[in-house]
């Protein structure tokens, strides 16, 4: 066999493996995805979205664990974002002198690696010890830090690819360092920064442990963030271990219901980065 | 190293900028060694030699560009109309509005063609939209990008070709009305055609403004220049009216370069 | 011309380039004596070498002008490099016209001595001008070959005794004429000679002035001589 035939071989061959690799992976994949609907499908319908947790053995829906969900995380969001951003400003704008910038990286970097249920032990030894009741503002925090790391990040790294010819340009025609960050380097990485905050929000939306012990759940309606809010998650959690069927139908609907959620999130973050791809 | 520094014989030319003995260091690294220059006013003067020789290092002194970065450091006294620039009080914002700079690659901002020659004028004046409009137009037809863009001045400044681009950079530069326009390399990576068009902008800009260009095309400066100063290694080698410099240069390190010679 | 270009292709152009001018030189050195000779001693083969070589004087000018151009539009020389150029181009251009002067003599004493009853030797004066010339000519290129200022300035000093010389060669020939109207002709032929020889005196100053040029960038034309040589020695 030539060298020309040889080369071909090893490369069809090496194509063939990592092929199989992929579909290897990708059949787990379909496989939880499968079995999700499957198993959540008798319980999907419109009832799921317009009816509350019911009493065991009886039927229901999801909608105050799914609205308590979207509160926390909105509000977890909110509170997360801007502080986020202002700190990647600075360790990406300001971080080049001093010594506080790379330990506040180090620090920014294990707290993203913490096991979220560290973070809900924490937020429940400061605030729900003293305040002797769980809480959905509980759960806001501890969901909020988990945000924050994840947004330092991605907004650091999307500012530190903003060329310094930019930003020097801007400087040149006489703007203050605060107006050269505001008006023309943030704009540039607008596109990826929003992108990591879809990011961001992706990941709290299926984080079960901080919610454990801040927010609890509730069995009711109840938009009251200073008492226990219902959840998606910790219902899962509740449901799936119970013994009654109807329970369980509705813990594989809600799992099914977060893991679409997160698809869209991502595939949203995916486009709408694209889109916008900077052009310097 | 004494540099043969020639005055320029018309006294009848103001000193826009005075070097007197500028040094500057990189760190320990000691980029600018002993310079003393005169730059003189609505001329065009260039600054040529090797790479490293210092060129880009003292054209961004005249706008404290280095000041953007830890460790670069000046020394030295720089005199703009008679004021010192490297004294510690100098405003430097209010210096890059007098001093403006057009860099070697295009950077237009991420907005608009009108936002991006309104972005200067923004940060110093209030002016109303009608204005506006005017100062926008002005600068444009200055750098002679007006009649290619007035038909899409909103769409999104990195849509332009790359010449196009260097153009709204200097409409940009130009807009907040400075007294100096320094031109790093301005044409260094546009085509021929657009840097024709640049070089005939250069010539047009020079009656109202003192133009510093820094190029390390030898033909572009004798064509483009009243004044050349060649620099080697951190030195100012040599000074002087550009056709002299060109024919009978003084120095014999300035001849070597010139014809491409290295002894 | 001192160190040597990044490119070695254009040292090896600019040295062929000089080499040529020099090739020319000699060939048009050769002519001159190779005429004055030939009106010294009346040599009917030398004549008619000196009339056939002429076209070669001036395909060496039509080839130099054009490397010239070809070294201008690929490199754009500058400074002493352009002025070796600008310089190359004026001087072939009066070596050719020197050429053309020695083939005027040629033709010029081909037809005293077909006439037959010249007294050559009482035309000393002529040939002394005529070795003026020819050692002009001579200094003038090895200042080129060794880019000598002084030597050149030498040369433009020279160019006085020239026209000293001719116009004594003229005040000699009006007295011929007058004390024997049969000499006239020859007589005229002879003027012409001598207009010729005044010629390439000229020229040879030229060629010294732009050598000065090459060396010191001073452009010497139309000034005094105390003064060119001020500027070749300072």
């Amino acid at each position: 066999m030539n060298l020309y035939t040889k080369r071909l071989f090893v490369n069809r061959f090496n194509l063939f493996v990592s092929l199989l690799a992929m579909l290897f992976g990708l059949f787990w994949l379909a496989w939880i995805l499968y079995t999700l609907v499957i198993a959540g499908f008798t319980a999907l319908g419109p009832s799921l979205f317009l009816q509350m947790t019911p009493p065991p053995g009886s039927s229901g829906g999801l909608l105050n664990p799914i609205a308590g969900s979207l509160l926390m995380a909105a509000v977890g969001t909110l509170i997360g974002t801007p502080v986020g951003i202002m700190a990647g400003i600075y360790l990406a704008e300001f971080g080049s002198r001093g010594w506080l910038a790379p330990v506040t990286r180090f620090i920014n970097d294990v707290l993203l690696s913490a096991p979220s249920i560290v973070i809900g032990l924490f937020i429940y030894e400061v605030y729900v010890v003293h305040t002797r009741h769980f809480s959905a503002w509980a759960g806001t925090m501890a969901l909020a830090l988990i945000v924050v790391p994840v947004v330092i990040r991605t907004t650091e790294n999307m500012l530190r690819l903003v060329p310094d010819s930019l930003r020097e340009a801007a400087a040149a025609l006489g703007a203050s360092q605060w107006k050269v960050i505001t008006l023309v380097t943030v704009r540039a990485a607008k596109a990826g920064i929003v992108t990591g905050v879809l990011l961001a929000v992706a990941r709290i939306s299926g984080e079960t442990a901080p919610l454990l012990f801040t927010a609890l759940n509730n069995q009711f309606w109840s938009v009251d963030m200073n008492a226990p809010m219902a959840n998606l998650p910790v219902v899962i959690f509740q449901f799936a271990m119970s013994p009654y069927d109807s329970w369980q139908h509705l813990a594989w609907a809600g799992a099914l219901i977060i893991t679409l959620g997160v698809l869209v999130l991502n595939i949203l973050a995916r486009v709408f980065f694209r889109n916008r791809t900077p052009t310097y | 190293m004494n540099a043969a520094v020639l005055q320029p014989a018309e006294q009848a030319v103001n000193q826009k900028i005075r070097v007197k003995g500028l040094d500057f260091y990189y760190g320990a690294f000691h980029a600018l060694k002993d310079i003393n220059l005169e730059i003189p006013e609505r001329k065009v003067t260039a600054f040529i030699g090797p790479s490293g020789c210092g060129k880009s290092t003292l054209l961004r002194t005249f706008n404290r560009m280095y000041a953007l970065y830890p460790n670069q450091e000046a020394r030295g006294e720089i005199l703009l109309d008679g004021e010192n620039i490297l004294a510690p009080s100098q405003d430097l914002n209010r210096l890059r509005a007098k001093v403006g700079m057009v860099f070697q690659k295009p950077t237009p901002f991420p907005m608009s063609i009108y936002d991006n020659i309104a972005f200067g004028v923004r940060l110093y004046e209030t002016l109303p939209g009608r204005e506006m409009d005017e100062r926008v137009e002005w600068a444009l037809r200055k750098a002679a990008l007006w009649d290619e863009v007035k038909g899409k001045i909103k769409q999104s400044g990195t849509s332009l070709s790359g010449g196009q681009q260097q153009r709204l950079c200097i409409a940009r530069a130009i807009a907040v009305r400075p007294e100096v326009l320094l031109l790093d390399e301005p044409a260094s990576a546009l085509d021929p055609i657009s840097t024709g068009r640049i070089e005939e902008l250069v010539h047009e800009l020079k009656a109202d403004y003192t133009i510093v260009i820094v190029t390390h095309n030898m033909q572009q400066a004798a064509r483009v220049s009243d004044y050349t100063a060649y620099m080697y290694l951190g030195n100012l080698v040599e000074f002087g009216v550009t056709d002299e410099i060109f024919i009978k240069p003084k120095m014999k390190e300035t001849e070597d370069y010139i014809t491409g010679r290295f002894g | 011309m001192g160190s040597e270009h990044l490119s070695k292709q254009y040292d090896t152009d600019l040295e062929t380039l000089r080499s040529g001018v020099l090739q020319m030189g000699g060939l048009v050195e050769s002519q001159v004596r190779g005429a004055i000779d030939a009106f010294a001693h009346g040599n009917q083969d030398l004549i008619d070498r000196v009339i056939a070589n002429e076209p070669k004087v001036n395909g060496c000018e039509v080839s130099i002008d054009n490397d010239c151009s070809h070294i201008i539009v690929k490199r754009q020389p500058a400074a002493s490099d352009l002025r070796l150029i600008m310089a190359i181009s004026k001087t072939v251009t009066d070596l050719e016209r020197i050429g053309d002067e020695a083939e005027k003599i040629a033709r010029m004493s081909r037809q005293i001595h077909e006439r037959g009853h010249a007294d050559i030797h009482r035309f000393a004066t002529v040939r002394h001008a005529a070795d003026i010339a020819l050692s002009m000519l001579r200094q003038a290129l090895d200042a080129f070959a060794r880019l000598d200022a002084a030597d050149a300035a030498a040369v433009i000093r020279q160019d006085v005794a020239i026209d000293t010389e001719f116009r004594s060669i003229l005040r000699q020939l009006i007295t011929f004429m007058m004390e024997d109207p049969r000499t006239i002709s020859t007589a005229l032929e002879i003027v012409w000679i001598a207009k010729a020889i005044e010629r390439i005196g000229d020229h040879s100053k030229n060629i010294a002035e732009d050598v000065i040029y090459i060396v010191k960038g001073t452009d010497v034309r139309h000034t005094a001589v105390e003064v060119v040589e001020r500027e070749a020695t300072g």
